[in-house]
């Protein structure tokens, strides 16, 4: 999967890339309009993350060259602009996604990972784990035949954990994916660690490995390939 | 006091003041004249009689039907003198003391002295300084009450674009964008006032706008690096050789870019709240919103052992769709940050009234800066003190009573429209 990413601010750029990049995506970073012009010409990509405010240009212009060279590629804004108008904007002019600086990089790889999979699975938006089959569209997970029954917030943590899998995401990362970043809770996040145990203890009646590790009381690892479990949890 | 009714009375006072000086000069001025008439008829009499004395050789007879009275008095060799005096008589006629007017003077008549006194009555001029003074009592009332009674309908009328203007600035809204226009008048005094409200207001405009727009700039310039410090953090935390204590130290960075950031956007909210920049409008079914907020919320409830007792009847309020879920996310989230463990929250809404209730600390608030901005019930709150002044400013843009309550242990928000 090849991912540009256009964002002039160079920093924020490297980090983004050094988050997204693994086994499966490759990053290419731009740092103006005219690179970006250039680059969507070029090649094809499979998701685009795409500042607004650009040197030489903004990125709804990007947009529109995207819809009149006809290409199809996943859009997801990133822009410091909380407005309605510009979602809307964005959105008509064929963003898949709008993501409001700023975000936790685990937040936006599970957008990115949304964006692929609604645009090249063709309506089967499923994500296979070895045994574990998350169907996206459905809303159901199964382990081998059995079906893990996750309330709806599980589901949706759950695959956030496997969009950032083998990363580190924080409590904070979580409850704003969760509940929304409008919602001002204050610093206590040991709510989730209920979730966190509710998901553990369906999977692992289930037969499911457990895949979720606590990383020093900061946040949780998701590592499917682990077959070890490590016992260091809070 | 009014400036017309002070103005009223001053000019009622000065009027007065200068009616009741000039009566006095005119009556005394008019019996100056009177009675220097009448010493000039007395000296006309006196030439007649010394006159026919000296043609005839004998006095005259005085006329009964004359109202002077003559006297001849022989007083020898002795010449008397000639003087004009004021006395009283009786007078006949009128069966009383009246005052009269004397002239005496010497006649010499065969070789003898006369003294000669003529009395003339005053009646006359008594009368009539009387009658001018009466009249001109009368012209006084007369002037105040014309003079009261136009200064009401012409003041009143030539103040009129005064108080226009001032209802005009009274109403002025800073953040509006539509100007200010003020009655036309071709007072020179008032255009020249409503000319520098013009002024004044549309530069106050001005001021306030850049004072927006930078407000807006700052906001958004912070994100920018507020986003790179996250997604370092972001890709910091990724690193497996990351001890517990460095882990510590990069959760306290979180913690506190977050508080910016909120910050951050909480005030730029504020300043696109104030600048209406949500103003599209729509009926919204708050039942099936609060409803929706409420399943939104109440694992979080779970989580935090609160209890709730829900009460939702029918209700559609107008306002901005953007705005209600910011009110409701401010109100709910408020209700769980300041809530106890175990703690309880109600809610009930009504046909035009919301109510969100909760327990928390056992003293009352302080409602007269609770919806300030950065109020902070106590110092060491984790909140920003920004979340119910943004309530506060939306329910005022939405038209919305907003109110604090403390009643029965419980902290009570009650919003009505």
């Amino acid at each position: 999967m090849r991912i540009l990413v256009v964002e002039d601010e160079k920093e924020l750029s490297n980090s983004i890339c050094t988050y997204l990049k693994n086994d499966k995506y490759i990053c290419e970073a731009v740092y103006d309009y005219n690179e970006a012009v250039l680059k969507i010409h070029k090649s094809d990509y499979d998701c685009i993350v795409l500042d607004i405010t650009l040197p030489f240009g903004n990125g709804f212009e990007i947009l529109k060259i995207l819809k009149k060279i006809g290409k199809a590629e996943g859009v997801l804004i990133i822009s410091a602009k909380d407005s309605l108008n510009d979602k809307v904007l964005g959105l008509n002019l064929g963003a898949d996604d709008y993501l409001t600086k700023p975000f936790h990089l685990p937040e936006l790889s599970a957008r990115v990972g949304s964006i692929i999979r609604r645009k090249y699975f063709e309506g089967k938006n499923i994500i296979v784990l070895g045994d574990l089959r998350i169907d996206n569209d459905e809303k159901i997970v199964k382990y081998g035949n059995k079906i893990i029954d996750l309330t709806r917030k599980e589901f949706e943590l759950l695959l956030f954990f496997v969009s950032n899998k083998n990363k580190v995401v924080t409590k904070a990362a979580i409850v704003e994916h969760l509940w929304g970043d409008q919602i001002d809770l204050s610093d206590n996040y040991d709510f989730i660690y209920t979730h966190i145990k509710n998901i553990r203890k369906k999977m692992t009646i289930a037969g499911c490995m457990d895949y979720i590790k606590a990383v020093h009381g900061m946040g949780y690892l998701f590592n499917p390939n682990k077959t070890e479990i490590n016992n260091k949890r809070k | 006091m009014k400036l017309l009714n002070k103005f009223s009375l001053i000019n009622l006072l000065l009027m007065i003041f200068i009616f009741i000086v000039s009566s006095i000069i005119i009556y005394n001025l008019t019996q100056v004249i009177l009675l220097r008439e009448i010493d000039n008829d007395l000296a006309g009499i006196e030439e007649k009689i010394n006159n026919y004395v000296s043609k005839n050789q004998m006095f005259p007879i005085g006329n009964p039907l004359d109202e002077e009275r003559l006297i001849f008095q022989k007083t020898g060799i002795l010449k008397p003198n000639r003087n004009v005096t004021l006395i009283k008589l009786y007078s006949a006629r009128e069966k009383k003391m009246h005052n009269f007017r004397e002239i005496a003077f010497p006649l010499n008549f065969n070789r003898q002295w006369y003294r000669v006194t003529i009395a003339k009555p005053l009646e006359g001029v008594h009368h009539l300084s009387q009658a001018l003074l009466i009249v001109s009592l009368i012209t006084i009332l007369a002037t105040i009450l014309i003079s009261l009674f136009l200064n009401r309908l012409y003041l009143r009328r030539i103040w009129k674009p005064f108080y226009e203007s001032i209802s005009i600035m009274r109403n002025f809204k800073i953040g509006s964008s539509e100007s200010l226009i003020f009655p036309r008048t071709n007072i020179e005094e008032f255009s020249f006032m409503n000319e520098s409200l013009s002024i004044a207001s549309e530069k106050a405009k001005q001021d306030f706008l850049l004072l927006k727009e930078f407000t807006e700039n700052a906001s958004h310039e912070m994100q920018t690096p507020l986003s790179i410090i996250r997604s370092k953090l972001d890709v910091l935390i990724q690193d497996k050789n990351l001890s517990e204590k460095q882990s510590e130290l990069v959760e306290s960075s979180y913690a506190s870019i977050k508080k910016l950031s909120r910050l951050n956007q909480s005030l730029l909210l504020l300043t696109k709240i104030e600048n209406q920049q949500f103003d599209l409008k729509n009926q919204i079914d708050l039942k099936s919103k609060i409803t929706q907020k409420i399943n939104q919320f109440s694992e979080l409830w779970d989580s935090y052992l609160i209890k709730s007792h829900i009460e939702l009847n029918e209700s559609y309020i107008n306002m901005s769709p953007e705005l209600l879920d910011i009110l409701l996310n401010n109100l709910f989230s408020n209700a769980i940050n300041h809530n106890i463990t175990p703690g309880f929250i109600q809610i009930e809404l009504n046909k035009r009234s919301f109510i969100i209730q909760n327990k928390g600390s056992n003293d009352k608030l302080d409602d007269t800066r609770l919806f300030s901005r950065f109020y902070k019930a106590t110092i060491n709150s984790k909140s920003n003190g920004l979340g119910l002044s943004i309530v506060n400013q939306i329910c005022k843009v939405s038209k919305i009573d907003l109110s604090y309550k403390f009643q029965s242990d419980l902290h009570s928000f009650s919003l009505s429209w």
